[in-house]
């Protein structure tokens, strides 16, 4: 049973791509086996085999006449007639409408997206064209206006396109200090809300995510890079290494968001509502700053010297007020 | 006879049908059903109307004649095709790395796949590069469901954790979502406060639960005009003077919507006037600079700094 359930998900998903696919071939004719492969994500066996029931099915009386019309010539084109009732594809289902809706708002409040006024029009014309019985009322989900992109964005993407290796200065956000390095950006995309670059650092010979807004000045070289196929957009923003310190920290109730912000583990809810949690960091001095910060609704318990860390930090900031 | 073939040409006859067409009917017009006796028949019928459902094919029941005596089945055309929309090639692109998201199968790449029929020249070429954007700090199924809500103007139960951290279960009229920051937020009414609120959707702590219809919003709503930018809004009157070292500078500029540059100081920190509409929201912000910050004005913003310092620095 379990087996016939499994081969009946794989027609499904199967039908489900044929109402998709046949249209598009079909308003574009001679478009070849791979391109459409390529893009719908198929392999191109599997497609060719769809293809091949395609032309046994049809319209009734369903004689030699009423049936599809598949050709594949020679060059691997594909040639679909007699199915003008898959001319059009089946319309976007709520679930769809909704996905395409809200990942192009995230697109569009996001700053530097070359696309974005593209994507602007074809969203207006998506909703105008689904109308309420599909979208309901889309005009209540609104993208924040985008802001600003970080000055050395478009440095980035042309290197990364490129493959070029660019001299950056950058400023680390667990210390404010300033290092110049050489690196090779892979990939360049957004999450939540900010820039960063995937990158070789050559000068630590080791792979690093800077973030494009802390990058103080970028200049491409002459030099070109081979890229190692680092993971881009998909990737977590933090990668566990094993010179982390395990920092646990006690947050009280203000404090708490931290808790979800991280990736923390052993997280113990105390009875006063109090939090401790544990989450991994490759430098102290970050979290020193945090602590300030959150003074006095959360305090260091690991590691032991954490604690005395955030009090220098706070005398060193004293200075500056000459106290 | 293959299951995939049969399915296509179930669609095809329903599809082109003039009249609604029985199961009687569509077993005789369709060899696939025939072979089996009438009750395996039904249950194949059955599963393949489930299928057909799942991938949103509008099917649908109706009367056969004017007499209502027999039910039959069709699509009707109107339900099932997606209308004709002319995008060009860079709108279409645009939906296609939009849709892209760190998952590979998404709702969205489903969606826009259906949408590239009417790419007038295709795609765009060169926008391989992978995804642009890697979404929010919510799940893609939370944002969805919130979505869903507030296009539907449903009235939602969840669980939500304050930035304050106290925990309550709220009831809301969905109004709308709104992406601001890198965050999902939901704006609609809280009924038990009867006031506009939005809510981040990575602070919810359960799933949204469905109760109904609610109220529309109201004439002239945005819902973005509910979230706000954050403790510094550039509207305020109230201006901060910060002074940052410089390798701290260019990370204040980014994290201070409407901060403004005004001037070096002769040992290189820079002086920014900052909108301060929360002087504890932005005491801490600063605090977080450790040593490479120095509020100068106003006088109440550096004494609260300089107390919670020395609180730290005596604890």
């Amino acid at each position: 049973m379990a087996e016939g359930r499994r081969r009946s998900a794989t027609t499904a998903e199967r039908l489900g791509r044929m109402l998709v696919i046949v249209p598009y071939l079909v308003q574009h004719p001679g478009t070849s086996l791979d391109a459409a492969s390529r893009l719908f994500d198929v392999p191109a066996v599997q497609l060719r085999k769809d293809l091949d029931l395609l032309f046994m099915s049809g319209l009734p009386p369903y004689g030699p006449g009423d049936l599809i019309d598949v050709d594949v010539d020679e060059d691997g084109c594909v040639w679909i007639s007699m199915a003008d009732h898959f001319a059009r594809p089946l319309r976007l289902t709520r679930q769809e409408a909704l996905a395409v809706s809200v990942r192009a708002t995230e697109l569009l409040a996001t700053p530097g997206v070359p696309q974005a006024p593209a994507l602007a029009g074809a969203l207006a014309k998506l909703r105008d064209a689904l109308g309420a019985d599909t979208l309901g009322d889309a005009s209540g989900i609104e993208a924040a206006e985008a802001g600003r992109a970080p000055a050395h964005l478009g440095v980035l993407q042309g290197a990364s396109a490129a493959h070029r290796r660019v001299r950056i200065d950058y400023a680390a956000a667990s210390t404010s200090a300033r290092s110049t390095r050489t690196i090779e950006p892979e990939a360049v995309f957004a999450s939540a809300g900010h820039w960063y670059a995937v990158a070789w650092d050559v000068d630590a010979d080791g792979e690093r995510l800077f973030r494009i807004d802390r990058v103080v000045s970028a200049e491409p070289t002459d030099e070109t890079f081979e890229p190692r196929g680092l993971e881009g957009a998909t990737r977590p923003l933090y990668t566990p290494g094993e010179g982390d310190t395990a920092v646990r920290l006690l947050l009280r109730p203000s404090a708490r968001w931290v808790a979800e912000y991280y990736a923390t583990t052993d997280v113990r809810v105390r009875d006063d509502g109090s939090v401790e949690a544990t989450f991994p960091a490759k430098q102290t001095g970050w979290v020193a700053r945090l602590l300030l910060r959150l003074a006095p609704e959360a305090e260091a318990i690991e590691p032991p010297e954490l604690a005395g860390e955030v009090r220098e930090l706070a005398r060193q900031a004293l200075e500056v007020y000459g106290r | 006879m293959e299951p995939l073939e049969r399915l296509l040409n179930l669609v095809g006859l329903l599809l082109e049908t003039p009249i609604p067409l029985t199961f009687e009917q569509i077993r005789e017009t369709l060899e696939a059903y025939r072979s089996d006796n009438l009750d395996s028949a039904k249950r194949k019928f059955e599963r393949d109307k489930d299928i057909l459902r799942e991938y949103g094919v509008p099917l649908e029941m109706a009367p056969t004649d004017a007499w209502d005596v027999e039910q039959g089945y069709r699509i009707r055309k109107e339900r099932y095709y997606l209308p004709e929309i002319a995008f060009t090639p860079e709108e279409v692109t645009a939906l296609f790395v939009a849709a892209q998201g760190a998952s590979e199968e998404t709702a969205a790449t489903q969606g826009v796949r259906k949408l590239l029929y009417g790419a007038d020249g295709g795609l765009l070429a060169g926008d391989g590069g992978g995804p642009l954007i890697a979404g929010s700090d919510a799940r893609i199924e939370r944002v969805l469901a919130a979505a869903d809500a507030a296009s539907g103007h449903r009235r939602t139960r969840f669980g939500y954790r304050t930035s304050q951290g106290s925990v309550s279960d709220r009831e809301v009229d969905a109004y709308g979502v709104v992406f601001r920051g890198g965050h999902w937020y939901l704006v609609g009414l809280d009924r038990e406060r009867d006031a506009m609120r939005a809510f981040r959707l990575s602070r919810f702590t359960t799933e949204t639960e469905d109760l109904g219809e609610g109220s529309g919003p109201p004439q002239g709503f945005r819902a973005i005009d509910h979230v706000e930018a954050g403790p510094w809004h550039p509207s305020g009157e109230d201006r901060a003077t910060i002074a940052f070292s410089p390798a701290a500078a260019v990370l204040a500029e980014g994290s201070f919507p409407g901060a403004a540059r005004t001037q070096e100081r002769d040992d290189g920190w820079t002086l920014f006037e900052i909108p301060a509409a929360d002087e504890q929201a932005l005491a801490a912000m600063v605090l977080q600079y450790g040593a490479d910050a120095e509020v100068i004005a106003p006088g109440p913003l550096r004494d609260e700094v300089i107390r919670r310092l020395e609180a730290v620095a005596d604890g």
